[in-house]
Parts: structure tokens; C-alpha cells; sequence
């Protein structure tokens, strides 16, 4: 059990520092995820899971309890859930 | 009765939901049910004895309120047809309150980010398929949710993201066989009160290593005592679960469409210990042991032609996929089965859709059906997202 314990504590930190290593390779990239546009996170992260939804399917009051909700559910930041439902609530 | 009462309260809520809709032009707070449901036909045949059957009517209701910009209670209930009655599931329910940026709380009963089928693509408009890979659902070595604490979000980290999970809930339960020896050694995720003072751990970390988020790689932990407080022979026994998630997601050009790739592993190791069987005919259980050891994986593929100049065309996908169960080896149920399973959906709409498809399933074990078991099937299922 312990020895299981250990294996997955360094399999986690391993993993977590391969991502930072791999990130901080391309820290010049940073602005091509925050620079992203309200369409573009809808049309990337939607589809990730489920069909890309219309926008016209809720009004602008429900997609805000649904970007909430997706928020949560699809571990995206503020800001990113911020600028989707902007979008959808143009769009719609 | 109990169910009529039920279903009646949650069309009265739905009407209220449209006055508190009136009332959400001037407040923060909203409630709102959403969900899905799904119904079809299914055909199977069993070692050559076929069954076909009208199944599903599932109607499973998702209930948010928003409470301000950081507080969401969210619950799920599921009302299932099976075996000529009225099956009342409640999935989740719980407290979510964002607390910067990157991170959130929550608190209550959580689907568990164990990979990423059970939280995200379990719902029947979402999966691809009529039913669930092997290893997930009922006799599943995969847990789908917990009661407990979360702490969870995202963060961009260069030109790619990680998001991550970090919890701690009541923990899976040995069941020790005493109710059901058939079953002992296997785990039940549904524990409600926690049968031991010790807490299972958990996470998940997802790493998205390109920016255009198509690729997500995934890692899982679930660790915890399993045994009852107290109990001399389980009291010290402990589980560890780990699971491995891929997914590939993107518009693809030159093929006129959409590939997904969906990917899952799933690792079970409890600690060993001696159950008891007793043989028909004897007084006194034969004690016996084995290596606690199971896993279980999937693989799919989809693809949509969302390219295509038809509008009928495009609305097609074919999907498949292939799961495997390896259950303990000397375990009353050990099981090895494989799965392979082709569908034709066609999409009505970006949460409706028809799913076509055929299955075929071989097992060898397993408590339910010993020995040697042979399964086609074939499902045409509508499944609906509101």
C-alpha cells in the first residue's frame, strides 16, 4: 500500500513537471491561449466532450448559469467562461 | 406513488422555473433544470437465445441554481425503467463556489474526475454509444462519484494548459462477501456514511500540451482504507485506483471532418486478504485468497463528416470502439471480457440524436453469468439533451 502510495506520488509530480518543463519551452506562446477570442474557446473546448451548441438555444440570462456550470465541470478559467458567454450572448 | 409525487414536483418547479426566469432580468440568482433522456430498442442475442425489447424511457433531470457569479448548486436525479420498475438515481448533488481565477470549491456529492468518461461523457446525448465501455457502471471496477471535498480549475501554463482535481471523499467500501459472497473482495463506491475514520484521496491532472486544446492527457488517483472500522480482517485494507485518459478532438481538413478519439485506462489494487466460501453441502466456510488485482480500458473513435456539402451527410458519424475487463484471477468474480462495438448515429440537432449500433461481447467468468458467454446486441436508441 505504501509502496504503491509512493509510486503514484512521483508518477504525479513526474507528470507535473514534464507538463511545466514542456510549457515553459513555448512561454512565448502564452498570448495564443489568453489572446483567444470568446468563438474560438466555444468552438475549441465545447467539442472536447459534446456538439458544439447553438448559441441560439438559451438566452442570454440561461447561458450564464450554464457557462457556470461549464466552468466547473470543464475546469476553465474565468476569464476563458467569461469571454464563451459574451460570445454566446452576441450570438444568440 | 413516491415516484408520481416526484415527477410532479419537478414539472411544478419547471413552471416556476419560467417566473423566476421573469424575475432573473433584475437578480444574479437563477434556477434552471436541464438534462437528458433517452429511449430505443434493443436486441440481443446470448449464446444463441435471443431477446429483443422496447428499453430506456430515461429521463434524468439536471437542476442549477445559480446563486450569484461564484456560488452554483448543481443535482442530478435519474428516473430508469429496469425490470419492470421505476429506478430513482441520485447522480449528484452538490455546492460549487469559484474562488479565483483558477480554482474552485466543491462540496457535497461529486461525479469523481477518475478519467474523464464517467464526468463528462457519461450522459446519453454525449456518449457516442447506447451504453457504457466495460468497467464502468454496475459491477465496475471505475468509480463514478463520491461524497466529500474538491478543489479544482485551470490554468494556462505557456502555449498549453493543465487543469486539475484534488479531492477527498468517504472512499469506497470492501464488500467482504458477508451479504453477497459472490461478491467478496469487489468494491461499492456508493458509500454514503463513511464505514472508516480514514478519508480516500484523490485527483486528476489534465495536461493540454497544444493551444489549440485538441489533445488532453489525463492521470488518476483514488486512494483510501476500504475495510470497516475496527473489523480484525479488513481493518487494515487498503485500495489504490489509477486511471490514464486520452482524447484527440479536432476538424481535420484533408478528411472533410471531425475525428475523436476517446481513450481510457482503469487500475485496481486492493490490498490482499482472506474471504470465505461456503460450499454447498459443509458447515464451515473454506477460507480463501487472492491477488486483488483489475483493470479495464476502452478505446473509441469517431468520426463526423462536418465538412461535407451534403447537410444530410454531415449529420452522419460512425463511431467505434473497444473495451476490455480483466477481474481478479481466484475471485468468485473473475471475469475476462471484450467488447468491440460499430454505430451509426445521425445527429437532429447538437444535442439530438439517433444512435444505431452493433455489439458484440465475449466473456469468460464473471458471477453473474459463469463461464463462457458469447453476446451480440444491437440498440437504436434516441437520446436527447434539454
Amino acid at each position: 500500500m505504501k509502496k504503491q502510495y509512493k509510486i503514484t506520488t512521483m508518477l504525479l509530480v513526474t507528470f507535473v513537471a514534464i507538463a511545466f518543463i514542456v510549457s515553459s519551452c513555448s512561454s512565448n506562446k502564452s498570448a495564443l491561449v489568453s489572446n483567444k477570442s470568446g468563438a474560438q474557446l466555444w468552438g475549441e473546448n465545447c467539442i472536447r466532450c459534446h456538439s458544439i451548441p447553438s448559441p441560439s438555444a438559451y438566452n442570454d440570462v440561461d447561458w450564464e448559469t450554464i457557462g457556470l456550470h461549464m466552468q466547473i465541470r470543464a475546469n476553465l478559467t474565468k476569464d476563458e467562461i467569461t469571454k464563451v458567454v459574451e460570445f454566446m450572448q452576441t450570438a444568440n | 406513488m413516491k415516484h408520481l409525487i416526484i415527477f410532479v414536483s419537478i414539472l411544478s418547479l419547471s413552471g416556476l422555473n419560467n417566473l423566476i426566469g421573469q424575475e432573473n432580468m433584475f437578480s444574479k440568482t437563477q434556477f434552471m433544470i436541464r438534462g437528458y433522456g433517452h429511449a430505443g430498442f434493443e436486441y440481443t442475442s446470448v449464446n444463441g437465445k435471443n431477446q429483443s425489447s422496447y428499453v430506456g424511457s430515461t429521463f434524468a433531470p439536471i437542476f442549477l441554481f445559480k446563486h450569484s457569479d461564484r456560488l452554483l448548486f448543481e443535482s442530478e436525479l435519474e428516473f430508469e425503467l429496469e425490470n419492470n420498475q421505476v429506478n430513482v438515481g441520485f447522480e449528484y448533488a452538490d455546492m460549487s463556489y469559484i474562488l479565483n481565477n483558477y480554482m474552485t470549491i466543491r462540496m457535497g456529492k461529486f461525479l469523481l474526475p477518475f478519467g474523464t468518461f464517467v464526468e463528462r461523457l457519461h450522459p446519453a446525448w454525449i456518449n457516442r454509444l447506447s451504453n457504457m465501455p466495460l468497467g464502468f457502471g454496475h459491477d465496475g471496477i471505475a468509480p463514478s462519484s463520491g461524497i466529500g471535498v474538491e478543489l479544482r480549475g485551470g490554468f494556462a501554463v505557456g502555449g498549453s494548459k493543465l487543469n486539475y482535481s484534488v479531492y477527498t471523499t468517504n472512499g469506497p467500501v470492501l464488500k467482504d462477501g458477508s451479504n453477497e459472497p459472490e461478491e467478496a473482495g469487489m468494491l461499492l463506491f456508493e458509500n454514503f456514511e463513511d464505514n472508516n475514520n480514514n478519508k480516500a484521496i484523490g485527483g486528476r491532472i489534465g495536461y493540454l500540451p497544444f493551444s489549440n486544446s485538441s489533445v488532453e492527457i489525463g492521470f488518476s488517483v483514488y486512494s483510501g482504507k476500504v475495510g470497516n472500522t475496527n473489523d480484525s480482517l479488513y481493518g487494515n485494507t487498503g485500495a489504490n485506483l489509477m486511471a490514464g485518459d486520452f482524447t484527440f478532438v479536432k476538424q481535420v481538413s484533408p478528411l472533410y471532418g471531425i475525428i475523436d478519439i476517446k481513450a481510457q485506462y482503469n487500475l485496481s489494487l486492493v490490498d490482499k486478504a482472506d474471504y470465505f466460501e461456503l460450499e454447498p453441502g459443509e458447515t464451515i466456510p473454506t477460507q480463501y485468497t487472492f491477488e486483488n488485482k483489475s483493470d479495464a480500458y476502452f478505446a473509441q473513435l469517431s468520426y463526423r463528416p462536418t465538412m461535407a456539402g451534403s447537410n444530410i451527410i454531415k449529420n452522419f458519424e460512425i463511431i467505434g470502439r473497444y473495451s476490455v475487463i480483466n477481474t481478479p484471477e481466484g475471485s468468485l468474480w473473475e471475469q475476462q471480457a471484450s467488447q468491440i462495438s460499430y454505430g451509426l448515429n445521425y445527429w437532429l440537432s447538437w444535442r439530438t440524436v439517433f444512435k444505431l449500433s452493433y455489439q458484440t461481447t465475449n466473456s469468460e467468468g464473471g458471477h453473474d453469468s459463469p463461464g463462457t458467454t458469447k453476446t451480440n446486441a444491437i440498440f437504436l436508441h434516441w437520446a436527447l439533451g434539454f
